[in-house]
C-alpha cells in the first residue's frame, strides 16, 4: 500500500526522476525601476503616500491602505534599526553554512517598511533588536541594479 | 435566503505580450478604473476574491499573496481562486458566493496574469500539467491536445477549416473596437489557412497570443445596490463542471462539461430556451474552433451547427447571435484568468450599455459568458439580465 520503510533518504525508495524546468525574466515595475535605477546611484528610494502621511520603502505605484496613485518618489535614509534578526546555520539548500549569516529585517529611519538583509561586519553574539545599522553599497562600478549592490548592512559607528 | 447580486463596475489593462507594470501594478491599474467607474473607494470593499492561473506564468510560488496589496486585499478577508483558464468566470463566480450568501456586501473580484515572465514560452509551464511518469517522458506541447480536439470535431461533423477560421476573422475584426486590443486586425480566411502550422490542424492564426493583463470587477447586494448605482447589471445564474482527468476518456467533439455547467446556471437563471432567451454571448475562444465547440455546449445551437451559423452571420455583432463582440481572447489577448476582462466584465459591459464601439444593436438584456480551463476540460458559466 505504501512505503513501509523508515528512512531520511527518499532516492533509496522507488521513484521516477523528473524537474520542473523554468526560467523567467522578471519585470521591475513602474516603481521597481525607479527602486533600482536608485541603487545603481548608491540610493534608497522611497514612495510618498501624502494621504496617510507615510513613505513606503520598497516604493509602489500605489498605496495599500487608502488605494491612492502614489507619485512622488523620494530618497531615503540609508541607515535604520534591526527590527528582528535570525542567525542562520543552514542554506537554501539544507545545507550547513561554513560560517553563520546573519539575516535580519531593518526598518529604516523615517518610512514605513525597510529591508530584509544580510548583516555583517559584527559577530553574530553582538547582534540585537534595535541595533542601529546601515547600507553597505557595492563599489560603484561593480553594481548591477539588484537588491545585491546592497552588499549587506553594517552597524553605525 | 440568497441575496441577488449585481455587478455596478468594471476595470482592466491593456492586453499585450509583454507589460511594463509588475503583476501587483496591473492588478491596481485594473482594480482602480472599477472602483473609479463606480464611485467607490476601497473603504467600500468588505471582500476580496483573486482570480490567477498557475504560479509557473508569473513564476512567483503562491502569486495570489504576493498580488494581493495591488488587488486592495490589504487587511480584508481575501482569498485566490483557481480554474485554470476557467478562472475568468470562476473569479466572479466565487464573488457571486461571497456576495449571494450575505456574508459579504461588496466584493471586488481582481484576475491577473503576467504570461511574460515565463522564458522562452509560457507553453513550457503547460509541459508540467500532464502527468510526470505517465505523459511527459513523451515530451507533448499541449498544442497537439488541441489540434487532436480540434481534428476530432471537424471529423465528428465534417467541418471545413474554413469555416472554423472564419470565427478568427471575425474576433480579430471585433478587437479592432476594443482599446485594450493586443491583435485586432482585418485579415481573410486565406490569411488563416496560409499562416504557420502548428500542429495540425492547429495554424498560427487559430490561436489566441499569450498576454500580460489584469481585470477588476465589483459585485455588491440587493441590499446596498441603490446606494451606488441606477444601472445594475444582475448575475442570475452560475454553473461549473469537470469532466474526466484522463484525456482519453472524455467525449473530445462535444464539450459535456460545458453543457452541463450551462444547464446549471440556466436553471438557476430560469432560462428553458436559450436560443431565444440570450441577446449576446462570450464563449471562451481561445483558439477559433472552441468557441464553435462551447456554443454547441452552451446549447445554442445544435452539435456541429456552430460553424453553418457563422458562415451565415448570426454571430456577428450585429447578427442575431452576437457571439464575442468584445473581440474575446483571438483579437484581445488571452493572458488566462484576465480574461475575465472579455468575457465576464464584457457581458456587464453590453448589458449595462457601456460598450461603446463594441455594442451590440437592440438593447441587449441577457447575456452569457463561459471560460474553459482546469486541464482542458473544465467550464464556467455566468448568466446575466439588466
Amino acid at each position: 500500500m505504501t512505503f513501509l520503510e523508515k528512512t531520511t533518504d527518499v532516492r533509496k525508495l522507488r521513484h521516477w526522476d523528473g524537474d520542473m524546468e523554468a526560467q523567467y525574466l522578471y519585470t521591475t515595475g513602474i516603481a521597481g525601476d525607479i527602486f533600482f535605477k536608485g541603487i545603481m546611484n548608491g540610493k534608497i528610494m522611497g514612495s510618498k503616500c501624502e494621504k496617510c502621511n507615510r513613505i513606503c520603502v520598497p516604493p509602489r505605484i500605489y498605496c495599500e491602505v487608502c488605494f491612492e496613485r502614489l507619485n512622488e518618489y523620494v530618497e531615503v535614509s540609508k541607515k535604520g534599526k534591526i527590527h528582528t534578526y535570525t542567525i542562520a546555520k543552514i542554506d537554501i539548500e539544507d545545507k550547513r553554512l561554513k560560517e553563520p549569516l546573519i539575516w535580519a529585517m531593518i526598518k529604516l529611519d523615517g518610512v514605513d517598511g525597510g529591508m530584509v538583509h544580510k548583516v555583517s561586519e559584527i559577530a553574530p553574539k553582538e547582534v540585537k533588536i534595535g541595533l542601529k545599522v546601515e547600507a553597505k553599497f557595492k563599489n560603484k562600478k561593480e553594481r548591477k541594479g539588484s537588491i545585491l549592490d546592497i552588499e549587506y548592512f553594517k552597524p553605525v559607528k | 435566503m440568497v441575496k441577488d447580486v449585481a455587478v455596478i463596475g468594471a476595470g482592466m489593462t491593456i492586453f499585450r505580450r509583454r507589460l511594463k507594470e509588475t503583476g501587483k501594478e496591473m492588478c491596481f491599474e485594473a482594480t482602480k478604473m472599477a472602483l473609479d467607474s463606480a464611485g467607490m473607494t476601497l473603504k467600500d470593499v468588505d471582500t476580496v476574491v483573486m482570480g490567477s492561473a498557475p504560479d509557473a506564468f508569473d513564476g512567483i510560488h503562491m502569486k495570489g499573496e504576493n498580488l494581493l496589496d495591488g488587488a486592495g486585499g490589504y487587511h480584508k478577508p481575501y482569498m485566490r481562486v483557481f480554474t485554470g483558464g476557467g478562472t475568468g468566470v470562476f473569479a466572479p463566480i466565487a464573488g457571486w458566493w461571497h456576495v449571494a450568501s450575505g456574508m459579504s456586501d461588496v466584493c471586488l473580484v481582481v484576475c491577473e496574469e503576467k504570461m511574460s515572465s515565463c522564458y522562452p514560452h509560457p507553453q513550457s509551464a503547460f509541459a508540467h500539467i500532464w502527468d510526470p511518469i505517465i505523459d511527459r517522458p513523451l515530451k507533448p506541447n499541449l498544442m497537439w491536445i488541441f489540434a487532436m480536439e480540434m481534428n476530432r470535431y471537424m471529423h465528428a461533423h465534417n467541418v471545413s477549416k474554413e469555416d472554423i477560421a472564419l470565427v478568427a476573422v471575425k474576433n480579430k475584426k471585433n478587437a479592432l473596437d476594443h482599446p485594450c486590443a493586443q491583435l485586432g486586425a482585418n485579415i481573410t480566411v486565406d490569411d488563416v489557412l496560409n499562416s504557420e502550422v502548428i500542429a495540425w490542424p492547429v495554424n498560427l492564426l487559430d490561436v489566441s497570443p499569450p498576454s500580460d493583463g489584469a481585470a477588476a470587477m465589483l459585485l455588491v447586494s440587493e441590499d446596498v445596490v441603490s446606494n451606488h448605482t441606477d444601472n445594475p447589471v444582475w448575475i442570475e445564474g452560475v454553473g461549473w463542471s469537470i469532466d474526466s482527468t484522463m484525456w482519453t476518456n472524455r467525449d473530445l467533439s462535444f464539450p459535456q462539461y460545458v453543457a452541463k455547467a450551462a444547464k446549471m446556471a440556466y436553471k438557476m437563471a430560469r432560462i428553458d430556451n436559450p436560443r431565444r432567451q440570450i441577446d449576446v454571448v462570450e464563449p471562451y475562444d481561445p483558439f477559433d474552433y472552441k468557441e464553435l465547440h462551447h456554443l454547441e455546449g452552451l446549447l445554442l445551437c445544435d452539435k456541429g451547427e456552430a460553424p453553418v451559423l457563422t458562415r451565415e452571420g448570426v454571430t456577428q455583432r450585429d447578427g442575431d447571435l452576437p457571439c464575442c463582440p468584445s473581440g474575446g481572447l483571438l483579437g484581445v489577448g488571452n493572458p488566462i484568468a484576465a480574461t475575465m476582462a472579455v468575457k465576464t466584465c464584457e457581458i456587464y459591459w453590453q448589458l449595462s450599455g457601456q460598450a461603446g464601439k463594441r455594442q451590440v444593436p437592440g438593447d441587449p438584456r441577457t447575456g452569457v459568458c463561459q471560460a474553459w480551463g482546469d486541464l482542458m476540460q473544465y467550464g464556467s458559466v455566468m448568466v446575466m439580465r439588466s
